[in-house]
């Protein structure tokens, strides 16, 4: 039994877990930021993302000496290239929260009907369950939990799509337009963490399975039959 | 122009080309060996591809050496040692009445652990398997040919008089090599070649087996993971079964392609092996 690699490995994915919860913070620092408004709030999601990074870049380096001093392979093999991409889409994820945080300051200060608020609300709170349920189902290797986020995402692709037509109905003040533009891309960016959880549990998928597979293949949508 | 119609270097064209799997030269079947009636190996059952490198691998005690002695039939050197089952050879029974041991010997030569030359010229190392068999003609082309093969030539063309004690250990490994390569065998095996090697010497003998597999079917025995999953293309995983009464006997636990066997085994005690859990 190697010991110490075996304890290098839990380290590693404990710290992954750990990146995954500051993930989550500047997030809801992001959406809190977004439906209250509150650009000191948004500056603090952009400067916590340094937070996010330094931990990014200390998982890659304990996967780099993983795998440069324990050769890992087999199971040991797919948990380390699973952890590498996993790693990558959190730290993606970090950078849509401060994105969010950046339109927020951007935006003319506008006030938006409730029913964008609420828009807001509904898909940064999927968002969160969706990172969530990748995380748990990372650490359980449950592959019928990651299989779930197929359906979550499903559920934020429609309230972006939503929300975009919500915009598309704007009258003619610029002012309007300009925050519905930028509120376009809030919206897409929520859209894209959904995605990255559900990258994240096609990893899950590949840990406990050893297959490489899209839960979902965008390229070639199902075709209607006959 | 559309996005399909531009060239594309495609992922499929930059994958490493992996070695087609040709023909069985071992058909094994059902084979185990036994000393003084003990069950040493435990019936196995595998083929043995043409001109591809076979690593056996598995804890110490697990049979692999014995096991590989079965394809040159070393083990008939061994009192007690018996064979049961059936080994093809080429679609030919090994173990035949009518085959000759040592004709088999010169087919499938084996270069063992530590490396043994005679204590004669270099020259006279090689020569020997072919002087043995009476092939006198155009010896010196025979020699040079071999020590080519095993990539000593230009280290020892100058030399070729001189004892071949004299050579570090990881040429003597090559000489060893080249003497097995001089009766022209159709298989070499190999019993932890590189295992008294330093990682230098060890490369050299790992790019040998490469260039090697072109022309013959290699199998190795190595207690090296990292090696087998470095040199084979197919990879056969052995462990120990300890009887209550303590009889330790040698069984197959898993054969598959080596990438398999590394990244995504379908025993779990091939798993536990290749991660260090266990062995």
């Amino acid at each position: 039994m190697r010991v110490g690699f075996q304890e290098e490995l839990d380290y590693l994915e404990a710290s992954l877990h750990e990146e995954g919860t500051l993930v989550l913070r500047s997030l809801r620092g992001a959406l809190n930021a977004l439906v209250q408004q509150d650009e000191e709030l948004a500056d603090e999601v952009i400067a916590f993302d340094d937070e996010i990074d330094a931990r990014y870049l200390a998982v890659e380096e304990g996967v780099q000496e993983l795998l440069a001093r324990q050769t890992p392979v087999a199971g040991d093999l797919r948990l380390v290239l699973s952890m590498l991409h996993v790693n990558l889409h959190l730290e993606r994820i970090g950078d849509y929260c401060v994105t969010i945080a950046k339109l927020v300051k951007l935006a003319p200060p506008v006030a938006p009907d409730r029913m964008f608020v609420d828009a807001f609300q509904e898909m940064g709170t999927r968002a969160e369950e969706m990172i969530r349920v990748a995380l748990d189902s990372f650490a359980a290797r449950n592959l019928e939990q990651a299989e779930t986020l197929v359906d979550l995402d499903e559920l934020i692709d429609r309230a972006n799509r939503r929300f975009v037509q919500q915009v598309l109905s704007f009258g003619r003040d610029p002012k309007l337009h300009e925050w519905g533009l930028r509120m376009i891309v809030v919206s897409r960016c929520f859209e894209r963490i959904g995605d990255h959880a559900v990258d994240i549990g096609e990893r899950t998928a590949y840990l406990v399975s050893g297959e490489f597979r899209e839960f979902t293949d965008a390229s070639h949508p199902d075709e209607p039959e006959g | 122009m559309s996005v399909t119609d531009a060239p594309v270097k495609i992922a499929g064209d930059l994958q490493r080309e992996s070695t087609p799997r040709g023909a069985a030269v071992f058909d094994v079947q059902n084979v185990g060996v036994s000393y003084d009636g003990n069950l040493a190996v435990h019936e196995v059952t595998l083929p043995i591809y043409e001109k591809q490198v076979t690593a056996i691998i598995g804890p110490s005690g697990c049979g692999k050496s014995t096991f590989i002695r079965v394809f040159n039939r070393m083990n008939d050197l061994i009192p007690n040692a018996k064979v049961h089952g059936k080994v093809l050879y080429h679609g030919a029974d090994l173990y035949g009445k009518d085959v000759d041991p040592v004709e088999v010997r010169k087919q499938i030569g084996m270069v063992f652990q530590k490396p043994n030359p005679f204590p004669k010229s270099i020259y006279d190392n090689v020569a020997f398997g072919p002087r043995v068999l009476g092939w006198r003609k155009e010896l010196d082309e025979r020699v040079e040919r071999a020590l080519r093969r095993a990539a000593l030539w230009d280290e020892v063309k100058d030399r070729l008089k001189k004892n071949a004690l004299g050579l570090s250990g990881g040429q003597q490994q090559r000489l060893c090599i080249a003497r097995a390569l001089a009766t022209e065998p159709d298989v070499i095996l190999m019993d932890e070649p590189a295992s008294a090697l330093d990682p230098i010497a060890t490369t050299r003998i790992e790019d040998l087996m490469h260039e090697l597999k072109r022309d013959y079917t290699i199998l190795i025995v190595t207690h090296n993971m990292q090696q087998a999953a470095r040199v084979a293309d197919m990879t056969a995983f052995f462990s120990v079964d300890i009887a209550p009464e303590g009889d330790r006997t040698g069984i197959l636990v898993e054969y598959d392609e080596t990438s398999k066997i590394f990244t995504q085994p379908s025993d779990q005690r091939t798993e536990d092996y290749v991660t260090g859990r266990f062995g």
